[in-house]
């Protein structure tokens, strides 16, 4: 069965790499993040707070890298509804002006539960990791067989 | 330090109203503008309608977290179904371990969501690393 825009689970292949995405994060985004989801934390929106609590600078929310890890996966689904499974590590601080990059592959697939695992990890500009350990399992629906459809 | 005394509290949203705007400013502030056609929540929308826990747990002032040294360390959802406008969604969050290691203290906080039906709708856990000024 085929989801909305046509990823089918029977073409997907262990060790397959997902179109990856790319984000420019900018201090209009985090406040605009800040508003959307409620977390006004000054660290994320007040530069002399940030600087004050020994950071560079104001900070992206690790929940806005987490979200674009989100995208990349559901984008290639088709479908955020098969999305079953996300998690991962904040391993650095992503600053206003960095470009991050998610990139994902299929680490195992699993035929009879229609299930399938990915491995994330996203990096900023220098190719360090600011999201790791990062795993999303998606879930297909069931096969109609033959009969079903009949 | 983070007391470890407080590992077991736990704080719960008022039900959380979905509405199509707050999907939809949701996925513009993180430029997730695909449409599937219905309108479904991007999953970690999970931290929207379950953020006032979040909110409860940094502001309380007997637990004390100092929130301007804290980061959020690891995160993990489980998504039971899709969430869209119409639901109405409670969230309960949980203090479940408090390790005070060397110059931070690692917080562990449990979230479980559920509908106005009592329905699973999506479980957290969301890893806090404090540093010690």
């Amino acid at each position: 069965m085929k989801t909305m825009t046509g990823l089918d689970f029977d073409a997907i292949n262990q060790g397959q790499t997902l179109p990856s995405l790319t984000k420019h994060v900018t201090v209009e985004q985090i406040r605009q993040y800040a508003d959307a989801s409620g977390d006004r934390n000054p660290i994320h929106l007040d530069e002399t707070f940030a600087r004050s609590a020994g950071l560079p600078s104001v900070i992206a929310h690790g929940m806005l890298t987490m979200a674009f890890a989100n995208q990349m996966v559901t984008d290639w689904l088709g479908d955020r509804s098969l999305l079953k499974r996300l998690q991962g590590r904040f391993a650095g601080m992503v600053l206003p002006g960095d470009e991050v990059t998610c990139s994902g592959s299929v680490a195992s697939k699993d035929s009879d539960a229609r299930r399938v695992v990915i491995n994330l990890v996203v990096t900023n500009q220098r190719g360090e990791r600011v999201f790791n350990k990062g795993v999303a399992e998606a879930e297909f629906p069931p096969q109609r067989s033959d009969t079903d459809a009949a | 330090m983070t007391d470890p005394r407080w590992v077991g509290r736990s704080y719960e949203t008022p039900p959380f109203q979905v509405t199509e705007q707050s999907i939809r400013d949701y996925m513009a502030a993180v430029g997730d503008l695909r449409e599937d056609g219905e309108l479904i929540a991007p999953p970690t929308y999970a931290m929207v309608y379950g953020f006032d826990a979040y909110w409860q747990l940094w502001s309380d002032q007997e637990v004390a977290l100092d929130v301007a040294h804290l980061v959020h360390g690891e995160q993990r959802f489980t998504f039971e179904r899709p969430v869209r406008p119409g639901d109405r969604v409670t969230t309960t969050g949980r203090l479940t371990a408090i390790n005070n290691r060397g110059d931070m203290d690692l917080v562990t906080f449990e979230l479980s969501a559920r509908d106005d039906k009592d329905q699973p709708v999506s479980n957290g856990t969301a890893l806090f690393i404090i540093r010690k000024p």
